[in-house]
């Protein structure tokens, strides 16, 4: 399995409109500017790069209770059975 | 001008002589993509020089398989690779088309929809036959074949109403927006219909026409299971003409309520005098003339006919069996005698059949003839066909004063749509 932190630093900086520079774990979510269309394809990618199916629901808005990206990145590792 | 056209004809029609309606519709912009141009002014020159722009090749599918056929690619826009925005990019080449060819015509208006938010009073009417036919083939071989998931947007691809919601939000467009489907109909009943929302109030500008982008594997065998696809050339009114050839691109007009434009010293290109659409209520697959020639008929009720020898008709001309002898016909039926003066052309021997996007491009090269008074020619024209006696200005342009201009569409189901373009 493909690192999931590198991995994910990745794939937000491909879909990330609002982010100028690199992103660290201490990027505000805020910040990245992401848009609707850009959420879906970030989880689909996600989910094609690591192997791992995201329980997510777009009613539940799984981002609320995340601040930065590092929250983002230990999810997922949460998900994947890596924390 | 003494045609037979009458007042009484079956179907919709919403023909409004000039000065005689309260409100009328001018198209102050024009955009237009296809095999033959990616731009208005490529078009209309290739156009007037009868470049074809159909070929034959091998169109591959995901899966390795492939079909041979005569297509009618937008090479020239490939070419181009134009950077169209982030949502744009992840769209189906239907929407793309879409925005490309909305992107010149809305420049070209020189509209600016925040200004006292005329966006909030534009509608948005992109016709499609099919919408994003080719997402959902990858979708489906991905899927069957390779055990690959769909992409999550799969479904903002293809839904037929794509390239509507998404110029919409690319230009801030919250008037009336909605996809019109009525196959090789739909770019027709497109303008159509905005035009008539625009004569009802309901809206002051329209940004309408149509896209298609259904050129792959699948989609071309579903087209030759049908057997009216050529295997060389398109050859519309020609004896031995042997079918038509599948195009893409799109057709975008922006529409305005006259007196605004004029306000505003737009240029306006065309007034759309009148706009037919009705069913032939028969048959799936052949087309019926009395359909057909109501539809031209309610298009023209109320319309001021200049002299036989000032008409142009853009014709369906699908180059099939069926179609243009039924087309002439009709157009016999709706002009009478003055049928034997008017100048008649098929372009889609150049541009392909565009399907669901034909009545886009073929209005602008309706009003291109109006406004440069040259009529584009039927290329590829070898052998006439007494069945198809018009004078359907074979292999060359010709120079001709043009005062109305009309645009035939009519589709696989029997559903037909006519607009008449005319100087204001």
């Amino acid at each position: 399995m493909a690192d999931i932190e590198s991995s994910l630093l990745e794939i937000i900086k491909e879909n990330a409109v609002g982010l100028t520079g690199e992103p660290t774990r201490e990027t505000a979510i805020a910040d990245l500017g992401i848009d609707s269309f850009a959420v879906v394809e970030i989880i689909y990618e996600v989910e094609e790069k690591l192997s791992i199916e995201v329980p997510f629901n777009a009613n539940e808005n799984p981002l609320a209770n995340m601040k930065t990206v590092g929250d983002l990145i230990d999810a997922v590792k949460e998900m994947s059975g890596q924390s | 001008m003494t045609g037979p056209v009458t007042d009484g004809a079956t179907g919709h029609g919403s023909a409004i002589a000039a000065g005689k309606g309260p409100r009328r519709v001018v198209v102050t912009g024009m955009g237009a993509v296809c095999a033959t141009g990616a731009s208005v002014e490529d078009f209309w020159t290739n156009a007037t020089n009868g470049v074809c722009g159909t070929e034959i090749r091998t169109i591959k599918a995901n899966d390795g398989t492939e079909i041979t056929v005569p297509v009618a690619q937008a090479d020239a826009w490939r070419a181009l690779n134009p950077d169209l925005g982030r949502d744009i990019a992840r769209a189906d080449d239907f929407s793309k088309f879409a925005a490309f060819a909305a992107d010149e015509a809305v420049k070209a208006s020189g509209l600016d929809f925040a200004e006292r938010d005329l966006g909030g009073r534009t509608a948005t009417i992109i016709g499609t036959g099919i919408g994003g036919q080719s997402s959902l083939e990858d979708t489906y071989i991905n899927m069957l074949c390779f055990e690959k998931r769909p992409h999550p947007l799969t479904i903002l691809r293809l839904i037929p109403n794509a390239a509507a919601s998404h110029l919409s939000i690319r230009y801030g467009l919250r008037g009336p927006a909605f996809a019109i489907s009525s196959a090789c109909a739909s770019g027709a009943h497109a303008i159509g219909v905005a035009a008539d929302l625009i004569r009802a109030g309901s809206c002051d500008a329209a940004v309408a026409g149509a896209s298609e982008a259904i050129i792959n594997k699948g989609a071309l065998q579903a087209w030759k299971q049908m057997h009216i696809l050529s295997d060389g050339l398109c050859r519309p009114f020609s004896k031995n003409r042997k079918g038509l050839i599948i195009g893409e691109g799109a057709g975008v007009l922006v529409l305005e309520e006259y007196e605004r434009a004029k306000a505003r010293g737009a240029t306006i290109h065309a007034e759309i005098l009148g706009f037919g659409m009705n069913a032939d209520g028969k048959d799936m697959i052949n087309p019926a003339v009395e359909g057909a020639a109501a539809a031209m008929q309610a298009a023209l009720a109320g319309v001021r006919l200049p002299d036989a020898a000032k008409i142009y008709v853009n014709a369906h001309g699908t180059g099939t069996l069926m179609n243009d002898p039924t087309e002439t016909k009709a157009i016999r039926a709706t002009l009478g005698a003055d049928a034997d003066h008017i100048a008649v052309s098929s372009t889609k021997a150049m541009h392909g059949h565009l399907l669901g996007a034909a009545g886009g491009v073929e209005s602008i090269m309706a009003i291109k003839a109006l406004g440069a008074g040259v009529v584009p020619p039927t290329i590829n024209y070898d052998v006439p066909d007494p069945e198809c006696d018009l004078d359907v200005t074979p292999n060359e342009a010709r120079e001709r004063p043009i005062e109305l201009a009309i645009s035939n569409s009519f589709a696989f189901g029997g559903l037909n749509a006519v607009l008449a373009f005319g100087r204001v």
